[in-house]
């Protein structure tokens, strides 16, 4: 799921209101081993959350332990020193707590909701696992039976997953982004326990997290806590600096894959891009949003209502350390071939490059995020991971407010330029899945 | 994702189901009825400046003549009203940054809309078009119809998407109950658009509304609007009676429904459950709480931490007006399907044969209680909570007396409730998967019935 889920995350460009939470109301300090704790007092329920923003994903991997990020997700539910196997989930649940996690390509993040007079559980719970995680032989080989069973409930039930796995493999040829997050199956089947073991060490290390608590705390309270709970756990080196950079594309990449029970085709088109940070991130932003977000959308209103080429269209880009890809996907109607519709989304691609967007078009999309950030800022939870994203993304979670400033700087010729600059042919990646197993037409 | 359990009860607090702490009330809202019978509910919340406001009809699936038609007929509503085009409709609302969205429940319809609380006037002036004055355009209808066939059988690649429709079919029989609430693609396909303003004309009347907004605004002045906008909609509903649902739950039995090139088998097991109005509901979803509403619920501990033969496994009651069900859902990879379905068997029986402990009764009433605030933290969902007033008749004891209820369970009283309300015999199946493969294992199960995935509509 962690594609979908970063979604929601892409459209936080916006102001506050004089109301909803503001910069100055985020206090933050630096524990002495480098861990990073951002903090928002807010009472409006009852309750509080903790989001552990780890700087490891998918991109840290390498060929052998692909997956292992996520894997060790898992692992971190299952069992430390103080808190023994079942433990974690045991002991906050008796507590009224609940908790998750997901990982991306580029991170980690654990999250906590509970009673705010369980902070100081919380707090214990998370610093026996981060310093004295147990890795367990046992627990590890049913643990990887789950994992399995994730991977594959999700090729079994997502098109978009089948389809997303193939499209990166093709798109990225050197660069860590190649593999789906949840890993190769032989790797899966694979890893030992000293990659594990390494693993935990490098990359669970309190300099290399960032920490949100929000709800009906005190941030004195939280502080003295951090100190006596995280402060203790000794800082690790440096993680190794991921270098490799995807090499330029020099003329498109196409795959297919074959799955008998899809009605009609779907169609995935990747182009790569910047990292976020990069100083076209939020003309791209806006140009995905022009195109495929709402049913007055640009490929929306041409594809699905005009045309009825497809029934669905949908952009979406990740946030990213490192260059990544500008994803549009489509489905088909049903009869309608995956070149038809190929051919369509093309052609609204080629609009945008030859004649622009209107200045219309431009302030929809300024207002879709204002109004997006409000409802993200309606909870204690969408408030800790929309800080936390931005800290770990832009290096401060400032930059969460002086959006609006951004959003300004971007003119209708800088949507048409980085449309012009990403979306060509030579930098694409189409990914088709349809029904029939590819062939020759003569085999037809 | 570490686990999908979570997901439950959001669902459930969607639907008609709320947890509560002592600590958390109901924020105050005010409820009235206009002259008309329209009924209104109100609720202040001024964190952020946006305001939810969700139309709800008493006319679901069970009122539907052909499956479907009360989800197209919500849907039909948002394609052209008032002096706008469907599209122009939708340019206005996403220039804003408005949504809206209309679908079809069991048992009502819903608009429901979200906006910035600057946009007030423009906004509810379109959902007003939206439900009193809709164009019913043949050619926006046709298209319309055309996409929800396509997503019906795009639906039918997933099973996760399917499995409960199948259900309904196998427990409610002849049941309205036991109707595809979208529809299916036979039903889909003879729509026509009288179909869609028949309904529109029998249940869309004032009396059966009641219109639920949540946010930032002053409610003396909303009301003025309201009437403004709604206040002149005229019409009285016709009685409904909804037959009180009996289960077909005579004989075990096993629907298998065939996915040729499923990799995993995707399961539902139970049987009849209880009625929304039952007083014993929020026991009922303590108790489910330990059996398969949590990560640690026994269902889960076995089927994914001990043995790692699922991502996860849940158990839940969905209740309805005069009935309702009660399932454990999980999924398994294909080789793997007896011995998911024995571990589910016999997790399930432990609920009789081993009993609850005080410790762990005690736990999932911490934890019940704890993670009931947030469900009712935006505006969106006290909107819904407001609705599903509406809907079922429950009032603001329901969150307010959540927490004394829940303490009021102890181990004598939860084991009277398994006793009364899991269903022990005569379980009912439903297994989305291979059948070539699948066949000869879940026979052992009870009397097969079988089918496939990709049927013009569930026929049993």
């Amino acid at each position: 799921m962690k594609s979908i889920l970063m979604l929601c995350l892409v459209l936080l460009l916006a102001t506050p209101a004089a109301k909803a939470t503001e910069a100055k109301d985020i206090q933050q300090f630096t524990l002495e081993n480098g861990m990073q704790i951002l903090v928002l007092e807010d009472d409006s329920i009852p309750n509080a959350n903790m989001y552990l923003f780890w700087k490891v994903g998918s991109r840290n991997e390498y060929p052998g332990i692909t997956g292992l990020s996520h894997f060790f997700e898992h692992m971190m539910f299952n069992g430390s020193e103080k808190y023994g196997p079942k433990m974690f989930d045991r002991t906050m649940e008796a507590a009224g707590g609940a908790n998750n996690a997901y990982t991306t390509e580029n991170l980690t993040v654990y999250t906590d909701w509970f009673p705010a007079d369980a902070l100081e559980l919380i707090f214990d719970l998370e610093a026996d696992r981060i310093a004295n995680l147990d890795i367990n032989a046992e627990v590890v080989e049913s643990e990887r039976g789950v994992v399995a069973s994730e991977r594959s409930t999700g090729l079994e039930n997502s098109n978009f997953r089948t389809l997303h796995e193939e499209v990166k493999g093709v798109a990225f040829r050197a660069h860590p982004y190649s593999w789906p997050v949840i890993g190769h199956d032989s790797d899966i089947a694979n890893w030992t326990l000293e990659d594990l073991r390494q693993y935990h060490k490098t990359y669970y290390a309190p300099n290399n997290a960032v920490v949100v608590i929000a709800g009906a705390v005190k941030f004195d309270e939280v502080k003295k806590l951090a100190r006596a709970y995280f402060e203790p756990i000794p800082a690790q080196p440096e993680p190794r600096n991921i270098h490799t950079k995807e090499p330029e594309q020099k003329g498109e990449r196409r795959t297919y894959v074959h799955k008998e029970s899809v009605t009609s085709p779907n169609l995935m088109m990747a182009f790569h891009i910047p990292p976020t940070g990069h100083q076209d991130y939020y003309a791209l932003q806006m140009l995905g949003e022009i195109l495929a977000k709402g049913n007055s959308s640009r490929l929306k209103q041409a594809l699905v209502f005009e045309q009825k080429l497809a029934t669905n269209v949908m952009s979406y880009i990740p946030e990213s350390f490192d260059a990544n890809l500008f994803y549009l996907y489509a489905i088909a109607t049903p009869g309608t071939s995956a070149e038809a519709l190929e051919q369509g989304l093309v052609e609204q691609i080629k609009l945008v490059i030859e004649q622009g967007v209107s200045e219309q078009e431009l302030q929809k999309v300024k207002n879709s995020q204002l109004v997006s950030f409000y409802r993200e800022m309606q909870t204690i939870n969408g408030k800790a991971n929309t800080i936390g994203t931005y800290q770990v993304y832009f290096g401060d979670y400032r930059e969460l407010f002086d959006l609006p400033a951004e959003l300004e700087k971007v003119s209708a010729a800088d949507i048409q330029r980085v449309a012009k600059t990403y979306l060509r042919k030579a930098n694409s990646t189409v990914g088709i899945l349809d029904n029939k197993e590819d062939s020759y037409a003569q085999d037809r | 994702m570490h686990k999908i359990v979570n997901s439950l009860l959001a669902l459930l607090a969607l639907t008609t189901f709320s947890l509560s702490a002592a600590e958390f009330k109901l924020p105050a809202y005010e409820k009235l009825v206009l002259e008309n019978g329209l009924t209104l509910y109100l609720m202040e919340q001024k964190e952020v400046p946006l305001i939810d406001a969700i139309v709800t009809v008493k006319a679901g699936a069970v009122q539907d003549e052909k499956a479907g038609q009360a989800e197209m007929t919500a849907n039909a509503l948002l394609l052209g009203s008032g002096e706008l085009s469907r599209a122009e409709f939708e340019q206005h609302l996403d220039f804003v940054g408005a949504n809206i969205n209309a679908g079809g429940g069991m048992e009502a319809s819903q608009v429901a809309a979200s906006f910035a609380s600057k946009d007030e006037d423009k906004v509810l002036k379109m959902l007003a078009d939206a439900l009193l004055h809709p164009v019913f355009d043949e050619q926006e209808i046709r298209a319309y119809q055309q996409r929800h066939l396509a997503a019906l059988q795009q639906a039918q690649e997933s099973p996760k998407a399917v499995i409960g429709n199948y259900f309904n079919a196998l427990l409610f029989a002849e049941h309205p109950y036991a109707t595809e609430q979208s529809g299916n693609i036979a039903s889909v396909k003879t729509m026509q658009v009288t179909d869609l303003k028949g309904f529109y004309d029998k249940w869309y009347r004032p009396d059966n509304t009641a219109i639920s907004i949540v946010g930032d605004f002053d409610s003396d002045k909303m009301i003025s609007k309201i009437k403004a906008l709604f206040g002149q909609w005229q019409g009285q509903t016709e009685d409904f009676v909804l037959p009180l649902a009996e289960v077909k739950a005579d004989k075990a039995r096993v629907l298998l429904v065939d996915k040729p090139d499923a990799r995993e088998s995707t399961y539902i097991i139970g049987g009849p459950g209880i009625a929304r109005s039952n007083p014993d509901y929020v026991a009922l979803q303590v108790i489910n709480t330990i059996l398969g509403g949590r990560f640690t619920s026994w269902l889960n501990d076995e089927l994914r931490v001990n043995t790692g033969l699922t991502y996860g496994a849940r158990s839940s009651f969905q209740p309805y007006q005069k009935g309702g069900s009660f399932s454990i859902y999980t999924f398994t990879q294909t080789d793997k399907t007896k011995e998911a379905i024995d571990l589910t068997l016999k997790t399930y029986a432990r609920l009789w044969q081993q009993g609850i402990d005080k410790e762990t009764l005690d736990s999932a009433k911490a934890y019940v209680k704890g993670q009931f605030p947030p469900k009712y933290e935006t505006s969106g969902e006290l909107a819904g909570l407001l609705s599903g007033m509406f809907i079922y008749g429950y009032d603001e004891a329901f969150i307010n007396d959540f927490s004394d209820n829940v303490n009021a369970l102890d181990v004598d009283k939860a084991k009277s409730l398994v006793g009364q309300y899991f269903p022990q015999q005569h379980l009912q199946m439903v297994v989305v998967g291979n059948a070539e493969a699948l066949r000869p294992v879940v026979s052992e199960y009870g009397e097969l019935i079988e089918t496939k995935i990709d049927t013009q509509q569930i026929s049993l």
